[in-house]
């Protein structure tokens, strides 16, 4: 058994739990992106920081892959920690301009446009990876993965053409944070065939 | 508390942070869940998947001695995986834990008040509690690997599979027709023309199999049976001299079959002297030696309808071009292909086809050239000029089959073969592990044109899915998939109706090609999609852990649930569920009185479950499937199309609307469709009011209850069903009219006379013709008729009170 405290709430957790988990369970929310409970946590996202005090010092941490320690002192929303998720949802909305779920994420922390450069107005995708574990780890097809690096990284499948290897469950679709994968899954998948007559395929 | 039934059911609400608790009334629904009988245990989780919440999963499930868990969250597409493998400790197996999604299909998509949604997660739960109660949980089967792998068919994929094997430490037995592996490599330009440079390297390979302790050869005729299931096969082949049959036991068997090669025909001058194919240049160069003189390669697979081949003459011709020039330094070698296709060499060829001298000369596709005698005429593609070729050879592009031989093969191992295809067997679209052998045990060009090196890659790869399995299966560690389907021995009849409209080629008979004979399902094969189950005339087929009586049990608690304007759905987890999951995860609010039950294929759904569904209370049914031609089971979508046209049928007989039940599809990527589907339908099911449940439709839903699960309208319907081997639905029936028009026929008269049977069961006196005609409320003629086919058949009895016949059923 573990004791610590989060925004002030004393709270226990058993070894093995992340920060993360331990809120959720103690009712304190905490916005996440690329966190989904099918999968393991990656820390891609960063939305999920919270603050750990220790006297006067503190440390930013991603609460989805911390794991609770005794007499921890965190708090998941404090000046400290919404001024970096401001900064993030900026950056997010000068990448992914298009997503609809980033700017409602952004417009309740009050972020409503950005100092960024925006490349692409139509881009949707924050690169988060969630969609290529689910398929990895969930469906166990590893039809998709990013592909390329750096500002050429993307989300697709080899040689972003549709495969085989992918089976149209959709998971990816579903569990997509910022709705990106949609426009990209005919992609992966192929369009379904189309019958026009007797042995026409 | 214990339901009488042997299971304890525990049911889990999710609160899902901000996603379900406030909007549903979750203590309210933990409250009237925990009042029902049925229901062992109810909690309220904050979040059931997290680290913190399985624990508590696992807790209580172990403390209440619970055996079967409804998680009320999400998406069971994504998360039951999971909640599976963490209750697996806790004793409960796959098919025992199921999961409502009350965020995406309740909570998120309608704008109702907390008890209302509440209300409507209780009827779906309710459903599922009572899926689970039907439940008969089954051992987990495990796989036996007996004996050697058997390599047959006489490709030469069988040389590099028995590598694979060999190196792996698995023992096989190559099935050859020859015992010489010379005379192999001496016609193997038949099959594969211009790899004589590979040929080295499968010398090699030969070599390697010659030598090695683990392959025996034997040297047999055709191959001509092939019974058993993975892991224990029997195969018969005839004796090459004349012989009795020779059995042998195999654990698996790998199919090598080469394709064949066929000239062209005389409209490219092919004369099979100066014009000539790949296969006959070979052969001249094997016997007479490299011509001397011009020798022009057309590469004429555009003209000849197969675009797609060109690559793989293409790279042929190059090979048999080095070669000869290599070789003779007095031919010139032309390459003629067109213009569409690029050349298919790779920087280093292109600067030996350079050194070589060899000319690669481009036309313009859009003419087609013309071969006169020494002179191919083609038109150039940049200056668009007509120009000629001169040659002394003319040497074409062959054309690709099967052949004979791969297709005898093929017969006896029941791989499909559609006319103008290869064996290429269609691949269900479904996650990995749903097949228990994801590798195809095909390899070789039959399967589809391939060169040497691809055709030993399959060889190599089909072999190594094989050993992967032999070395679990050595482990103990090879289960089958849990959700297959199994045969009832006792209850087959051997039709085969099964075995002809399954994609997956599971279903076997138990022995012997032909006859009534029962037939099995090999676990390893089956992907668990369940049409054939729904097809079985007599309920032979079941499908392990997601039978048909469990989909009745749902379907029943939930129908009986249900307000007069709701809607009872059936989702396809790749396409109406997951549609129904995505509008929920993007937020769109839809109708609400739609009641969506999951299944992993809609053509599982027997027509007793949707009869069932009208039966005990449902006033619309809605099927969604997959997009058309898109069923991840192949056929699932126009099986359904087929059994939703009987109710529909049956619905008219009754004298309800027609349009209470429909089929329709969605893609998971268009939640908006879905919408509309469901709108459309449920708003139409609200105008055309509910069933009057008076005794005497209650009456009829009984008949039509029974006339589904009718042998005889269960054969002509599974006649009716598409096979893997017709192009489109509905498959090349008889005439469309005249098939409907028996059908209806069949119907009506087993609709009368299961309603007679209902009527003298129910009432055990013997009833007069006219009481019974009144009491059905139909003319007499058509009860005395299935009244005197009753007697003949013996179902009925008649005696004669006063001088009147009076009928009653016997025991």
């Amino acid at each position: 058994m573990l004791n610590l405290t989060i925004d002030g709430k004393k709270v226990e957790a058993q070894p093995g739990w992340t920060l993360l988990d331990t809120a959720r369970q103690y009712g304190i929310e905490i916005p996440t992106l690329c966190f989904h409970e099918a999968v393991e946590p990656f820390g891609a996202c960063r939305m999920c920081v919270v603050e750990l005090k220790q006297g006067d010092r503190s440390r930013l941490v991603a609460s989805c892959v911390y794991p609770a320690e005794e007499g921890l002192e965190v708090y998941t929303s404090s000046e400290k920690v919404n001024n970096v998720r401001r900064w993030i949802l900026e950056m997010l909305l000068s990448e992914c301009p298009a997503s609809k779920e980033i700017q409602a994420l952004a417009a309740e922390y009050g972020v409503t446009s950005t100092r960024f450069a925006v490349h692409n107005p139509d881009e949707q995708c924050i690169l988060c990876g969630l969609c290529s574990r689910v398929c990895a780890q969930v469906v166990k097809a590893s039809a998709i993965s990013t592909v390329g690096r750096g500002v050429h990284k993307q989300v697709g499948a080899p040689y972003l053409t549709p495969t085989d290897a992918c089976v149209a469950c959709g998971c990816c679709v579903t569990v997509c944070p910022t709705g990106a994968m949609r426009s990209r899954f005919d992609a992966v998948r192929g369009l379904p065939k189309v019958v026009l007559a007797h042995g026409a395929r | 508390m214990d339901n009488g039934n042997g299971c304890k059911i525990g049911v889990f609400l999710c609160e899902c942070g901000r996603r379900i608790a406030p909007l549903v009334d979750l203590k309210g629904l933990q409250a009237k869940l925990a009042a029902d009988p049925e229901v062992a245990y109810a909690a309220i989780e904050p979040f059931t998947c997290l680290t913190p919440g399985l624990a508590t999963l696992r807790q209580a499930v172990s403390d209440n001695g619970l055996t079967r868990v409804v998680v009320a969250g999400c998406e069971a597409r994504i998360l039951l995986k999971k909640l599976e493998n963490e209750l697996v400790p806790a004793g409960l197996e796959e098919g025992q834990v199921d999961m409502v999604n009350l965020r995406d299909h309740v909570a998120q998509v309608s704008d109702l008040s907390p008890e209302e949604k509440a209300a409507k997660g209780f009827k779906l739960i309710k459903s599922a509690v009572s899926g689970l109660q039907a439940l008969t949980p089954t051992v987990h089967e495990k796989v036996e690997f007996k004996g050697p792998v058997m390599v047959l068919g006489g490709g030469i994929a069988t040389y590099s599979a028995a590598q694979e094997l060999s190196r792996r430490g698995i023992d096989s037995v190559l099935a050859v027709s020859t015992d010489e592996w010379e005379d192999e490599i001496r016609m193997l330009h038949e099959h594969y023309p211009g790899e004589r440079h590979y040929y080295g390297r499968l010398q090699e390979i030969m070599k390697e199999v010659d030598a090695s302790p683990h392959i025996r050869r034997i040297t047999v005729g055709e191959l001509t049976s092939l019974t058993g299931r993975t892991g224990n096969y029997q195969v018969t082949f005839s004796d090459p001299l004349g012989g009795p049959p020779r059995m042998y036991e195999a654990s698996a068997a790998i199919a090598c079959l080469d394709g064949q090669m066929l000239n062209q025909g005389s409209n490219f001058g092919h004369d099979g002297r100066n014009v000539i194919c790949h296969t006959e240049a070979e052969e001249m160069m094997w016997t007479l030696g490299v011509p001397e003189g011009k020798v022009l390669f057309w590469i004429n697979d555009y003209e000849a309808g197969h675009p797609e081949y060109a690559y793989l003459s293409s790279r042929a011709a190059w090979s048999m071009a080095r070669y000869m020039r290599s070789r003779s330094p007095l031919t010139q070698v032309t390459i003629l292909y067109n213009h569409q296709m690029s050349i298919p060499l790779s920087t280093g060829e292109r600067a030996a086809s350079r050194q070589l001298g060899i000319a690669w000369v481009p036309y313009d596709g859009s003419l087609r050239p013309t071969v006169q005698t020494g002179y191919v005429t083609y038109c150039d593609p940049v200056s668009h000029v007509e120009s000629e070729m001169p040659w002394d050879k003319l040497i074409l592009s062959p054309r690709r089959s099967v052949g004979h031989e791969a297709l005898k093969v093929a017969a006896v191992l029941g791989l499909e073969h559609v006319e103008g295809h290869f064996l290429e067997q269609h691949k269900q679209r479904v996650r990995p592990e749903m097949v228990g052998r994801a590798e195809t045990i095909l390899a070789g060009s039959a399967r589809y044109p391939c060169d040497l090196h691809e055709a030993l890659r399959q060889g190599r790869r089909a072999a190594a899915g094989v050993a992967e399995m032999a070395a679990k299966a050595a482990r103990g560690e090879l289960y089958a998939p849990r959700m297959i389907c199994v045969v009832d021995a006792s209850k087959c009849i051997g039709c085969g109706l099964c075995k002809e409209i399954c994609d997956c080629g599971g279903i076997e008979p138990v022995e012997g090609p032909g006859g009534n004979i029962p037939r099995h399902v090999d676990p390893m094969v089956c992907t668990g999609g369940g049409t054939c189950a729904a097809a079985c005339p007599y309920h032979a087929l079941t499908q392990l852990n997601n039978t048909t009586a469990q989909r009745e049990a749902r379907v029943a608690a939930l129908a009986k649930e249900l307000a007069a304007d709701e809607v009872l759905a059936f989702g396809c987890a790749w396409g109406g569920l997951a549609a129904a999951d995505n509008a929920g995860v993007k937020g769109l609010k839809y109708d609400p009185r739609l009641y969506m039950l999951r299944v992993s294929c809609i053509g599982q759904l027997d027509p007793s479950v949707m009869a069932r569904a009208f039966l005990e209370g449902a006033n619309g049914l809605l099927l969604i499937g997959c997009p058309p031609e898109d069923c991840h089971h192949s056929y699932g979508l126009d099986h359904t199309w087929s059994r939703v046209n009987l109710l529909k049928k049956l619905l008219a007989l009754c004298g309800f609307d027609r349009r209470r039940i429909a089929l329709a599809h969605a893609d998971l990527n268009e939640p908006e469709e879905y919408i509309r589907t469901v709108e459309a339908f449920v708003s139409q099911v609200a105008e055309l009011g509910p069933i009057e449940r008076s005794q005497e439709n209650l009456e009829k839903l009984r008949g039509l209850y029974s006339t589904v699960n009718n042998a005889r309208v269960r054969w002509v319907l599974g006649a009716s069903l598409r096979r893997p081997w017709e192009d489109v639905y509905p498959g090349n029936q008889r005439n469309a009219l005249i098939f409907d028009r028996d059908f209806m026929g069949v119907l009506s008269e087993e609709f009368i006379r299961a309603r007679v049977a209902n009527l003298l069961s129910s009432e055990h006196r013997p009833f007069q013709l006219s009481e019974l005609a009144a009491a059905l409320k139909e003319d007499e003629a058509p009860v005395m008729e299935s009244l005197r086919e009753m007697v003949g058949e013996g179902i009925i009895g008649r005696m004669h009170k006063d001088g009147v016949a009076h009928y009653v059923l016997r025991s």
